[in-house]
Formats: structure tokens, C-alpha cells, sequence
């Protein structure tokens, strides 16, 4: 099948004082139609970088270079300001961390779904509240007609994400991107809005970008799982084959440091030493090298590592993988 | 010393709390229960989980427990002595320590990381002010941190490094009882499992009981010997850890734990499917 999405060796680089800073470096993916994909990685991994890349959004002083970002037959690279008015929020829609900012405070839900509709669609207003109506349904908001005459301020924190959802489908997009749109809610009501994610998706038939530091999560929503580290990816491939099968240092690290509902103080966490390193410290070699267990001494400091197979579609960037296969991880 | 002394001398206890909060909305005032009749007691090495969602009450209840906040009806006791006037309560600070959920707003921004971490000395006169520079300097090597950055301004530490200055501070008075309020939170991971670690080390040697508060079950899986589940102000089910996780009495307790995102169940789940 066609991807919708294909990104190819994507670059963001900020210029800072001592030269550019690469917060994204060369990332490549591709997403197919009514598939999941996880993105998940630590703070300043560069993962929303990406995200808002894919949307037109990142920051004016972020220099963005990719080999191509192949949108339904498209570059989005090559896109004017105009053609960028008809994807973003239309094709493409994202829902962000906290809903308390992506809405506007001053007006009731209401108005700012027929003003998302209407932006991309001409139509009367009647015809704009009932698709409100509509789209506030499928993201499970009770009592639409009345309730979104609200004000986000009288709505509780996940009702206003569902608001959020609501505005992502209101334009039928084919891709949404949820950029840790779950992490803000309590437990129970993230359990609620992933499911109701996971539906939507495959019921619409749409792709969906999901960014997470959650690697439980990641197991929920994921058919594909990318692991982001300082900027790069270090492991891509079948979510259930990532994470049953972790193959890269720093997925092995981070899954032995996260406590599950089956850990005890008998089974110790093993926390990944150190800390992630500066934004544009990484220089020619791996990425993971300066925490890494079980680096190869004169390869790692200078090589970056390229993409071996671990499995079917499984892919791990890693020098020690390539040099002595699953035996030599740690 | 005599054991059972020691025992009743260590115990923090909340006692048929009750806190209610006036709450105006549309003109009328409403009184909104926070925490109803709820009582909770730790034991000296004892690590005490309180798990539940926003709003139940919890934190109320660990501010209670410290005197930030009076209940509505109800105590706190210490070594088996209620804490009534200012003089108790002094003393209970001196013992009981609480470490605040964000360590961006936890810090003040304008003081040197050294000053504060002296500051806690200095309040409860615990040492002659030449020898606080050396207790800064020991007990930022204690929680992992290089002396130096008793020099560093809050703004140029990490979100972990931060969280290790506020335990620091908190364990300057060398207290008995921490009370810590969703500290791992906002966390990476990996960074989560070093202070996870952290706690886990200073209890052993400093020989400290915890208040764990978290809204993460794994977290309090991993860390705590009992769990206290509140929900809507009411404790609904409480005891050891593995028994509570493993053997949920109360639905509400069900629903949380079936909430939780986790990739061992995930991946279980679907070897099962296939």
C-alpha cells in the first residue's frame, strides 16, 4: 500500500552561537492510511520538533531540510503559505498536550468548531453547527447541541481535550497527530480518550501520529513504533516486535527503567546512568553513545550508526547490533 | 534505645480528618467535602503510597499532615502526642519534611542552589552558620548532585536535578518522614527510575518512612510497602501493596489499575491473541 505519509531524511537545525544546533537529524518515515504510528522518546528528544515540521509549524528561526516529505502525491516542503492554508487542520490536523491552551478562552466550543469548519469549507453556519454537532459526538462529548454552547473554563480538563479531538476531525483530516494529547489527563480518562483515538482511526480510516514518553502507551495505540533519542531515531518497526524484542541500548534502557504493575523493590529498576546530552553536543557518532553500556570503543565515537534489520520491518541503528547481533546487548 | 519507644516516637498519624472548602459558584456558596473522616498512619521505615486522581483529596490530606493547611475536624498526632500549638508543630517540621510535586516552582529563582539548601539550617538553628557549607556540600553528594552546584542558579539545572536539590533541601534537617507529592511526575523515565533509585537508597540509610503520593500506579507498585486508594475524599481500599494490586477489592481500585498503560500486560495480551 501507498503511504500517506513519507518522510525522507528530515533535518531541523537551529542556529545558535557556536553554529547550528540539530534538534531533528535525518529522521525518515512513512505511515500508511488507517495506521498508527508511535513516536515515543524522552524530553528534547526531538519528537514534537518533528511533528510540528509535518504541520507547518515550527518555530520562524528553525531551518528545515529534508530529502522529501511526501504528503498523498505532494512535498510539503514545496508548499506556498495558500497551499499550506488547505492542509494544515484540513489533511493533516494535530491535537496538543493542554487543551486549556489550544482552545480559545473567549469563545464557546461551538463557535470555534464552525470557525474550524468554515476556514476550510464554505458552507452556511447551520450547516457548520450540525457538522459540530457531529464531530463533538464521535469524540464522545455528551449532550453536544447544548453543552457546546460552553466556554472551555466551564468544561473539565478531559472534556476539553475531547473538544480538542473534536476540532482535529472537523475536517475529515486524513492524518491527525496527537502530541502527548493524553499526558495532562488522569489515568482513567487517558485510558478513555486513547481508546477513543484507537476507534476513531480505524473507523475514519485515518493515519495517526501518536507522540508519547510512555512506552506503556506506546504498546496500546502503536501498530509502528519510532524511538526518538537526543534527535534520532535509534529503533522503528512493528510496535509489538519493538517492544517484545527491544534491540537498541537505549529501548532496552528505557523499558528496564520504567516501573510496570507487575515491578517490585525485589526486581530493581535500572535507571539509564547519566543524562541526555546537550542539543548539538552529539557531533558524527552515536547518538546514545556517552550512556550507552556496551559501546564499541573507536566506532561509536565517530560513526553514526545506520539502520540494521532485527526482524520483519524491525530496524535498529546501532553499531553493536550491526557488529554482534542480539549477544551483545546488554 | 528501647524499640518500642523508638516506634511510637516515629509515627505521624492523621486522625478522622475531615476538610471542607467553601466554593462560590453563581452567587451561591457551596461547602465542597475535600477529604472526609479519612485517617492514615505511617510507621517509622515505612513507605506509605496515597494513589488516586485529581481532585480526591490527597494532596489536601498531605498538607494537613505538615500544617499547611487546618482540617475541618480531626488530628494530627506525632509519637503518639496530638499536635495542637505553634511549638508542636515547629517541632513536627523538624521531623516531617515535604518535597512539592514541581521543582520548577519549588525553587526559588533568584537564590543560589548553596543558600538554599543552607536556609533550612538556619530556620531551625541546627548548626553553627561556618559548618553549613559543608552540610550543603555533603548532602548534595548524598542525593548525587556535585558540590559545585551549590554555586548554580535553579535556571540552569534540569527538570531531575531540580527534583534532587528539593529532596536535598528537605533531608538538610535530617527528618525522620518525607512526604513526597507526586515528585516523579513530570519526570522522564529514565530519569524517574534515577530518583526512584535515590529515594529508595537515602530511605535505607537515612533510615526515613515515606508519604509516596502519586497518580501512577506503576510508580506506587514498585515503591511503597502499603497503598492508600482515595477517591472522591474517602479512602476505598487500603493495604499492602502486592495484595491490593494484585487481589483490587473495589471497583474503583479495578478501574484505576485497568487503566493504567502497560507494556507488559499490552504484550501479554497479545501473545494471548495470537
Amino acid at each position: 500500500m501507498e503511504p500517506v505519509l513519507s518522510v525522507e531524511n528530515l533535518s531541523v537545525r537551529f542556529p545558535g552561537r557556536a553554529g547550528d544546533i540539530t534538534v531533528v537529524d535525518d529522521l525518515s518515515f512513512s505511515l500508511e492510511a488507517g495506521r498508527s504510528l508511535v513516536i515515543a522518546g524522552e524530553s528534547g528528544s526531538g519528537k514534537s520538533m518533528a511533528c510540528q515540521t509535518l504541520l507547518g509549524i515550527a518555530p520562524g528561526s528553525a531551518r528545515v531540510t529534508a530529502t522529501r516529505i511526501g504528503w498523498r502525491g505532494r512535498d510539503l516542503q514545496k508548499l506556498s503559505q495558500e497551499d499550506w492554508r488547505g492542509v494544515r487542520g484540513a489533511e493533516i490536523a494535530m491535537i496538543f498536550q493542554d487543551p486549556t491552551a489550544a482552545l480559545n478562552p473567549l469563545i464557546t466550543v461551538e463557535h470555534q468548531i464552525v470557525d474550524a469548519v468554515r476556514a476550510h469549507r464554505r458552507c452556511s453556519r447551520d450547516e457548520a453547527r450540525a457538522r459540530a454537532v457531529e464531530v463533538l459526538g464521535m469524540a464522545g462529548f455528551p449532550d453536544a447541541a447544548q453543552r457546546m454552547k460552553s466556554y472551555p473554563s466551564e468544561l473539565s480538563g478531559g472534556l476539553r481535550q475531547r473538544v480538542a479531538i473534536a476540532l482535529a476531525l472537523a475536517n475529515a483530516p486524513s492524518l491527525i497527530i496527537a502530541d502527548e494529547a493524553t499526558t495532562n489527563l488522569d489515568v482513567s480518562i487517558q485510558a478513555q480518550i486513547v481508546k477513543l483515538l484507537r476507534e476513531l482511526q480505524k473507523k475514519l480510516g485515518m493515519a495517526l501520529i501518536f507522540v508519547t514518553h510512555d512506552l506503556g502507551l506506546a504498546a496500546e495505540i502503536g501498530d509502528d513504533l519510532l524511538v526518538m533519542y537526543a534527535g534520532h531515531a535509534v529503533e522503528y518497526g512493528p510496535a509489538r516486535g519493538v517492544l517484545a524484542d527491544p534491540c537498541h541500548p537505549y529501548t532496552r534502557g528505557l523499558l528496564r527503567s520504567a516501573p510496570t504493575l507487575k515491578s517490585s523493590r525485589d526486581n530493581p529498576l535500572v535507571p539509564i546512568p547519566g543524562q541526555p546530552p546537550q542539543p548539538g553536543s552529539i557531533g558524527g557518532g552515536a547518538p546514545f553513545r556517552s550512556r550507552c553500556p556496551v559501546s564499541v570503543a573507536g566506532v561509536c565515537e565517530t560513526a553514526r550508526p545506520g539502520w540494521s534489520e532485527a526482524g520483519p520491518g524491525h530496524l535498529v541503528a546501532c553499531h553493536r547490533f550491526a557488529q554482534d547481533g542480539r549477544r551483545g546487548l546488554p | 534505645m528501647n524499640a518500642a519507644v523508638s516506634t511510637s516516637a516515629g509515627v505521624l498519624e492523621a486522625r478522622n480528618i475531615v476538610k471542607t472548602f467553601s466554593v462560590r459558584r453563581e452567587g451561591r456558596t457551596r461547602e465542597v467535602r475535600a477529604v472526609n473522616d479519612v485517617s492514615v498512619a505511617v510507621a517509622p521505615g515505612e513507605i506509605v503510597g496515597l494513589v488516586g486522581e485529581s481532585g480526591c483529596g490527597k494532596t489536601t490530606l498531605s498538607r494537613i499532615m505538615i500544617g499547611i493547611e487546618q482540617p475541618t475536624q480531626g488530628e494530627v498526632r506525632y509519637g503518639g502526642k496530638p499536635v495542637a500549638d505553634r511549638a508542636d508543630w515547629a517541632a513536627l517540621r523538624r521531623s516531617v519534611q515535604y518535597v512539592f510535586q514541581d521543582p520548577f516552582t519549588a525553587l526559588c529563582p533568584t537564590m543560589r542552589i548553596g543558600k538554599a539548601l543552607a536556609e533550612p539550617l538556619a530556620i531551625h538553628g541546627l548548626c553553627a552558620p561556618s559548618e553549613r557549607d559543608g552540610k550543603v556540600a555533603r548532602m548534595l553528594e548524598m542525593v548525587g548532585l556535585h558540590p559545585d552546584v551549590a554555586r548554580r542558579m535553579p535556571n540552569q539545572l534540569s527538570g531531575g536535578q531540580r527534583q534532587r536539590v528539593n529532596l536535598a533541601r528537605a533531608l538538610m534537617v535530617e527528618p525522620k518522614i518525607l512526604i513526597c507529592d507526586e515528585i516523579v511526575s513530570g519526570l522522564d523515565v529514565s530519569v524517574q527510575a534515577q530518583v526512584l533509585q535515590l529515594l529508595l537508597d537515602l530511605k535505607q540509610r537515612l533510615d526515613l518512612s515515606l508519604i509516596f503520593i502519586s497518580h501512577d500506579l506503576r510508580v506506587i507498585r514498585y515503591l511503597c510497602d502499603r497503598v492508600l486508594v482515595m477517591y472522591l475524599g474517602e479512602i476505598v481500599e487500603q493495604g499492602e501493596t502486592a495484595s491490593v494490586f494484585d487481589n483490587p477489592r473495589h471497583d474503583y481500585t479495578r478501574t484505576l489499575l485497568a487503566a493504567i498503560p502497560d507494556h507488559s500486560r499490552a504484550l501479554a495480551a497479545m501473545a494471548d491473541n495470537a
